[in-house]
């Protein structure tokens, strides 16, 4: 499984000490950097108790599985799709008419949603509960085939040269020109800038060298052969350069996990739309990153609220929220969390709303409570942030920080503090001119 | 993040931001220089990452906290917590992309802004490697270190040239204005209590030997 120390090597060199070294053996063991495969197959580092740790991970993963199998068979298949059980949890007035069971689905549905989706399901589950299917229903069919071919009609006017992009995957980059193409249309966010990294990979995913191994299968591509598809693929995407459209750093990485989860190019496509449309805030991704800017002001007050220590220890130390909360809120956690921590995060992102990156943001921070208190340099924070996000290996270790130990939120109270948030970033930035 | 080594020993701590436009190899720059690493394929920076690396100038131990952002433009707003309190800064371009060095402008701009005037800039062509695909030449360049007053160096990350130059110029150049400035007021740096800032000029602090913490 991991390349640099198998579990024969590490026995063997600490065979001969363990009679005398027996204490130290754990600490010793848990210094030793290993790289290996996640359930993904991401390259991670970690060391060798992180391993482990995946391991229980992946038991559990398959126990869940199980759940979700038994609750099929007594409720029947496809019973978390009603759009009843939905609507519920979504806070949607609840008719007089409706039945008790109804109810009890919901509440389970929750609950097993916190506890996570079974990869397998995700797909499926992710595409109906976010509200992509239902904005997919509201095009015709055609639509998204429609759209590859508008973007392909706009192959030959592109003539700019591109000099410095890297390596990349096809695949992500077709999509993003996809979708940005279909932003322009719908003028969403009219003024992003595509930029150059369109290429960039999403850095150590097995899967982009052997996509046939990871079972994804991305047909709009295949038609294309080896480098004019990369050229054209690029011009392309260049040709967004003089239009309004583009793109922002960080939704590349949000892309390529979307990619990989769902099954199929054009259901990642409306997963992404319904993110960016309905899920985040507005403006999160757009040429100031205002959305962004605002739930990082959200998350401040929030941090005074629910972990008033950390935050005047904080506040002493001049740490600014922003130095680790931007690639948080911007990444969706992808980039800092590993990846079955950041798709148990999503599982409950696209249920429950954007409200539960705040959840997650704070459980972070209390977590290391103690650790932050002790620091007195602003790298110091960012270092113990970093570090336990990257080792965040059992998602329920997070999340049930994040839902049992952070005081409950709703979207109702978030959207009150974003408006306020809103409001005081306007006046700060009329106050400056 | 293995390079962070908080208990580490040293005299002085500086923080050293780089900056420059998306692609241009800062993050290349400060793997090279703390890690000893290249990545062809590396990943755009979002929020903010830093590594350390001790160097030792005349016979003190500096240690140099490199800060590394993303360099995106919708990214400028987010980042003034970035610049506070640096005391270096390494401004680079891409010697390949000209667009990259007509911004450089805008940056210093920027890094003026945000710091105090006796900071240490040191504009940085990266990619010298590249030579076939030179696109600003090294007069141009150096002309414009000269007009606005900063050091200017070549490099190359990926073949390792001048990396190390660039970081130990800077870092050294540092150290001479705040031992200089240590004198002029008549007082020996060494000899400051634990968890004093240095002040140089008004704002840009070295500081010593702070009482460091966990991790």
């Amino acid at each position: 499984m991991y390349k640099t120390h198998t579990k024969r090597e590490v026995s063997l060199e600490f065979q001969s000490q363990i009679p005398v070294l027996r204490p130290s053996i754990h600490s010793r063991r848990a210094n030793l950097t290993v790289k290996f495969q996640d359930l993904y197959g991401f390259t991670v580092e970690g060391n060798v108790d992180d391993v482990n740790v995946l391991n229980e991970v992946r038991e559990k993963v398959r126990q869940q599985g199980r759940v979700w199998w038994a609750l099929e068979a007594s409720k029947g298949a496809n019973w978390y799709l009603q759009p009843q059980v939905t609507s519920i949890v979504e806070g949607i007035a609840l008719k007089s008419s409706l039945k008790l069971s109804t109810l009890a689905n919901a509440i389970t549905l929750k609950k097993l949603i916190r506890k996570g989706i079974p990869p397998v399901l995700r797909p499926k589950v992710w595409f109906s509960l976010s509200g992509a299917a239902k904005k997919k229903s509201t095009v015709p069919e055609s639509y998204y085939n429609d759209l590859t071919k508008a973007v392909e009609g706009k192959v030959t006017p592109a003539t700019r040269q591109i000099d410095h992009i890297l390596t990349g995957d096809l695949i992500l980059v077709h999509f993003l020109v996809h979708f940005f193409f279909y932003l322009s249309f719908s003028f969403l966010i009219p003024s992003l800038v595509l930029i150059d990294d369109l290429l960039l990979r999403f850095d150590g995913y097995a899967g982009s060298i052997d996509r046939s191994a990871t079972n994804l299968s991305w047909s709009p591509v295949v038609g294309h052969s080896g480098g004019s598809c990369c050229t054209t693929t690029c011009l392309v995407a260049y040709s967004f350069r003089d239009s309004d459209v583009g793109y922002c750093q960080g939704l590349n990485y949000v892309a390529a996990l979307l990619l990989l989860v769902m099954k199929t190019e054009e259901d990642a496509f409306w997963m992404l739309a319904v993110l960016l449309e309905n899920v985040l805030v507005n403006d999160c991704y757009s040429n100031n990153l205002s959305g962004c800017h605002v739930e990082q002001r959200v998350f401040k007050d929030l941090l005074v609220k629910e972990c008033p220590r950390i935050a005047a220890h904080l506040e002493e130390l001049e740490f600014d929220v922003s130095l680790v909360a931007t690639e948080w809120f911007l990444c969706l956690f992808s980039k800092s969390l590993p990846s079955e921590t950041t798709l148990r995060v999503w599982d409950v992102l696209f249920f429950e709303g954007a409200k539960v990156l705040f959840h997650v943001a704070l459980a972070i921070f209390k977590m290391k409570e103690e650790e932050l208190l002790l620091t007195h340099h602003v790298g110091d924070v960012i270092n113990i942030l970093q570090k336990t996000t990257h080792h965040l290996f059992d998602p329920d270790d997070l999340l049930t920080v994040a839902f049992d130990n952070i005081g409950s939120m709703t979207t109702k109270t978030i959207s009150k503090q974003r408006k306020k948030a809103r409001t005081g970033s306007n006046g700060r930035a009329r106050s400056k001119i | 993040m293995g390079a962070y080594r908080a208990d580490e020993d040293y005299d002085y701590l500086f923080k050293v931001v780089l900056i420059g436009d998306s692609g241009v190899g800062k993050s290349n720059l400060l793997s090279r220089f703390t890690r000893n690493e290249f990545s062809l394929e590396s990943k755009s920076t979002i929020g903010v990452e830093f590594a350390t690396r001790s160097i030792h100038v005349d016979d003190k131990v500096v240690k140099a906290q490199i800060w590394d952002t993303a360099g995106q433009e919708r990214y400028r707003a987010i980042t003034s917590a970035y610049y506070r309190g640096a005391v270096g800064a390494l401004l680079v371009y891409d010697v390949t992309r000209h667009v990259t060095f007509e911004n450089v402008e805008r940056w210093l701009k920027e890094l003026r802004d945000h710091t105090d005037s006796n900071i240490v800039i040191m504009l940085v062509g990266n990619k010298a490697d590249l030579r076939h695909l030179r696109a600003v030449t090294t007069e141009d360049a150096k002309a414009f270190a000269e007009r606005e007053n900063t050091f200017f160096m070549e490099t190359s990350a990926l073949e390792s040239l001048n990396v190390e130059n660039a970081f130990t110029e800077v870092l050294t150049q540092i150290y001479r204005v705040v031992s200089r400035k240590a004198l002029e007021v008549g007082d020996d740096p060494a000899a400051l209590p634990k968890g004093q800032t240095i002040n140089v000029g008004d704002d840009v602090s070295a500081m010593k030997k702070v009482g460091c913490c966990s991790a």
